[in-house]
């Protein structure tokens, strides 16, 4: 189905829209009232069909929006529904998760951060907010403003894992519960699996997230757009670059801003020497989920020359901070391609025995092969993105479906796998690995001569979505700019927070050993999922840098004093 | 033996096997290092380790219960001296009854069983998944490793007396061979290595048996680990390999025997990955079976017909 069938399928539900817009040809903006969105998701859904990315909710003015975002991945055509929300007393809206878990979580936000209620949906517990978050208080509503008290003026500490309120508790106490989590061993970020078992096979699996939330949504809107890009960045160390770029390109778009040739090439070199080290990082860690710990050591350390080619490049391991509205801000210099090829080629040499090492061992073999599985329809219902996907026969893949910095230019290829198992997504990533190499060396090759930045005056009212194909899958990022500048409204989905919820599909009734190398297989990053939400505000205090600057002076001083030593005074020195 | 050198060998024995035991675990820890590219720790590091575990506090659960999950432990450590107690007496200072090869296959199991008792008395949901993989492993290398005896004691003539086993080296033979890999892989199992950590799977339950123990009772059961890793290598020295002398080249040798064995061990440690209990269960009933049983039949034929390589 190209591009036309497209725009004819979706005017088959004309009467059920208000206005149908289409700025770019890839872009298409539905709006509909919230009373028809049931009816129109259904549509774009089950009989288009479209891929679901997100949702976002908005508090305009004079009513809530909520955005229904998509992808047409044959033609990379974004579409948006927005649907309006008039009563703001009680806002209310059909829910879409029962023929779509894939919008389970994002609903369970929204609910959580504006206060919308989705009628039906099947578990309407809180998302990303605390246990003791008071009712009736939305952080993302424009009125939440005033930090809040409870009524009992009590101040409960998180993390709280078993919640007092009879409707958080998910699993009876009568059936035997493997806790993975909050803290657990398998893990470097809070969060919180429940597995139900039975003997040694999981029969249900609960998930909680959102233990270290940060606020970047609520953040960004209070940043110039130019600061964004530093922001987001710092929602995950690894896709510290496709972060960034996502929402650069949302905003370009918004600008009508094209960046210069040779800042889309640099950009394409920062990104997949990003694939690179992520991919690598993540076969360690699948090594060591199982115990493998001489491959997780070994793949770490072939990860390190790729971190030290990002820090000669941008001057940071991670955290690169290059790309910006218009362009990047540092070129890559002429005289150290040679030294990026050279490295290139050792990081292949090894990359290639470490995968024949990989996928020849026949214990591996027998560890992850049939084990946890997500079937093509699964991985469909789930909307995951990424090596998640392509491991389960779903091509997808933003850099060829929605060509974006110089992917269109290069020659290289999407690699998938059918089986959707463990061993599978394993040889997506070892593969990818290598296409990235080539499109690094390709991208070196044909760097055009020229300026790495043009000048952006001013972000216009609008709005815009942005993708890019960061190494978990395709990171998403919408902004709306209302003529000033800051955005009004920055929405960003990480992919692990549609790869994440897949473990339902996936894990039960497998044993519990192959369940933890399940959970680790699409690569979970938990700091990308939990980025929103405030949590200053049941705390009165609110420590700002001099004050914790003071009091961890303040303990200095104590600790010498308790032991004696003597005080020491700057003039001393 | 002398007087003096004896009392002298009851008063340094415990205290010497547990100093071996550390150093064979410093072994263990540098090698592992060595092999993934890392540094490793210095030599006293278990050392450090077992001291500062020593004192740290004791936490016991609150559905625990108090006096297995207390004593578990001891018992373990206690069995697993008693079987190095048993080879040094063989090696070093025989006497009239050092026990035979039965006594020692009691012993080889107490560390198990303790950590059984002791994992299923914490009631915690992790360690009772720990206790069930560590009950089916036992189920699953114990037959093999008892086969394995079994084809010590035909090679041997039908001697199950430790002190006239350890005079000969049936791993010297077809048969013997089969059988010293099998209880190779069964100590494996037996120390709680990859591939067969299952039990303690740090990534799957969170240290499994030993997740609710804490203070100098985790140091207890870290020393009876290590213990472990000087007894049951040198056992099997003793069964396969033609022993341990105490003077001149049989010395070098016979800790060339045990160093061979300790770093076979670490290498399958380092080169595999954790397999789930059913392939474990699965690996030492069918095919440590086949191999053990085609063993036997080898070592009966050889035995009744007077050749020795079978």
């Amino acid at each position: 189905m190209n591009q036309e069938e497209l725009n004819n399928k979706l005017s088959e539900i004309k009467d059920k829209l208000i206005a149908v817009e289409q700025p770019a040809d890839s872009r298409i903006y539905l709006t509909c009232e919230a009373e028809n969105s049931y009816a129109v998701n259904k549509f774009l859904f089950e009989d288009v069909p479209l891929r679901f990315v997100i949702a976002t909710g908005i508090d305009s003015d004079d009513c809530f929006e909520i955005l229904y975002h998509y992808a047409y991945d044959e033609t990379g055509c974004m579409v948006t529904l927005k649907a309006f929300i008039r009563d703001r007393e009680n806002p209310a809206i059909e829910s879409i998760a029962p023929f779509m878990p894939a919008a389970e979580w994002i609903e369970r936000e929204i609910h959580d951060i504006l206060g919308i209620e989705f009628k039906n949906h099947p578990d309407m517990r809180r998302l990303i907010l605390a246990d003791d978050w008071p009712e009736g208080i939305y952080p993302l509503r424009k009125d939440a403003k005033k930090p809040v008290k409870r009524p009992d003026g009590e101040v409960c500490s998180r993390p709280i894992v078993q919640s007092q309120s009879p409707a958080r508790r998910t699993v009876e106490l009568s059936k035997p519960v493997v806790a993975v989590g909050p803290f657990h061993p398998l893990q470097e970020e809070m969060e919180f699996f429940q597995l139900t078992v039975d003997g040694e096979i999981v029969t249900d699996i609960d998930m909680r997230i959102s233990y270290n939330h940060r606020g970047i949504e609520k953040i960004s809107e209070s940043l110039q757009f130019d600061q964004v890009p530093f922001l987001v960045s710092r929602i995950c160390g690894i896709c510290s670059a496709s972060h960034p770029l996502a929402y650069v390109q949302a905003v370009e778009d918004i600008a009508g801003v094209q960046p210069p040739e040779r800042a889309l090439y640099v950009r394409t070199i920062i990104n997949e020497l990003e694939r690179i080290h992520s991919h690598v990082l993540w076969v360690g860690l699948a090594g060591h989920f199982i115990g493998y710990d001489t491959v997780f050591m070994w793949a770490w350390k072939y990860r390190e020359p790729v971190l030290d080619l990002l820090e000669e490049i941008t001057g940071n391991r991670n955290n690169y901070g290059n790309v910006k509205v218009g362009g990047c801000r540092e070129d890559i210099p002429d005289e150290l391609t040679p030294k990026i090829l050279k490295e290139l080629d050792k990081i292949e040499k090894k990359m290639e025995m470490l995968t024949k090492a990989v996928l020849d061992d026949p214990i591996l073999h027998a560890r992850l092969k049939g084990v946890g599985i997500l079937t093509r329809e699964a991985a469909v219902d789930y909307a995951v993105t990424g090596p998640t996907a392509r491991g389960s026969d779903v091509g997808i893949d933003v850099r060829r479906d929605d060509p974006y910095a110089a992917y269109g230019a290069l020659d290289w290829n999407v690699i998938t796998q059918t089986e959707g198992d463990v061993f599978a997504k394993a040889v997506v990533r070892l593969l990818e690995t290598f296409e990235s190499i080539k499109i690094v060396r390709q991208a070196l090759k044909n760097l055009p001569d020229g300026p790495v930045t043009t000048e952006v005056k001013e972000i216009p009212p609008g709005e815009a979505v942005g993708h890019a194909e960061a190494p978990r899958g395709e990171t998403f990022h919408y902004v709306r700019s209302d003529g000033g500048n800051r955005p009004v409204r920055h929405k960003v989905r990480a992919p692990s927070y549609v790869n994440v919820p897949s473990f339902r599909a996936s894990c039960i009734g497998q044993h519990i050993a192959d369940v933890t190398i399940t959970l680790a297989a699409v690569d979970p990053c938990y700091s990308c999922t939990e980025r929103l939400a405030v949590v200053d505000q049941h705390k009165n205090v609110i420590h700002d840098y001099d004050t914790l600057l003071r009091l961890s002076r303040e303990k200095t001083a104590r600790i010498k004093k308790e032991m004696g030593a003597p005080e020491l005074k700057m003039e001393d020195l | 033996m002398s007087v003096p050198l004896n009392i002298l060998f009851w008063v340094v024995v415990i205290p010497g096997t547990v100093i071996l035991g550390l150093v064979a675990c410093w072994i263990v820890r540098k090698v592992s290092a060595l092999v993934q590219w890392r540094v490793g720790p210095p030599l006293c590091q278990p050392l450090y380790d077992i001291m500062k575990l020593m004192g740290k506090e004791i936490l016991v659960p609150q559905d625990a219960q108090r006096t297995v999950f207390m004593a578990a432990p001891l018992v373990g450590l206690a069995g697993v001296l008693l079987l190095s107690m048993m080879l040094w007496r063989i090696t070093v200072a025989q006497t009239a009854f050092i026990g035979d090869i039965i006594v020692a296959i009691y012993l080889m199991v107490l560390p198990s069983l303790a950590l059984i008792l002791g994992s299923s008395a914490s009631g915690s949901p992790h360690a009772a998944i720990g206790t069930s993989r560590e009950m089916k492993l036992v189920m699953g290398y114990e037959l093999s490793l008892v086969l394995a005896f079994i084809v010590v004691i035909i090679k041997t003539g039908g001697q199950l007396d430790l002190a006239t086993i350890a005079q000969q080296a049936p791993a010297l033979s077809i048969s013997g061979m089969l059988a010293f890999l099998v209880a190779l892989l069964c100590v494996q199992a037996k120390l709680g290595f990859v591939p067969f950590d299952i039990a303690e799977a740090e990534t799957e339950v969170a240290g499994g048996v030993l997740i609710e123990y804490s203070g100098a009772l985790l140091a207890v059961w870290k020393v009876m680990h290590a213990v472990m890793l000087v007894a049951l290598p040198l056992f099997l020295v003793t069964v396969f390999l033609g022993g341990f002398g105490t003077t001149g080249w049989s010395l070098v040798w016979g800790i060339g025997k045990y160093v061979l064995i300790v770093v076979l061990l670490i290498l399958i440690k380092n080169t595999n990955p954790r397999v789930r209990i059913d392939q474990a269960m699965k690996f030492f009933w069918f095919y440590c079976g086949i191999a053990l049983v085609a063993a036997i039949i080898l070592a009966t034929i050889g035995s009744y017909y007077g050749i020795g390589w079978l």
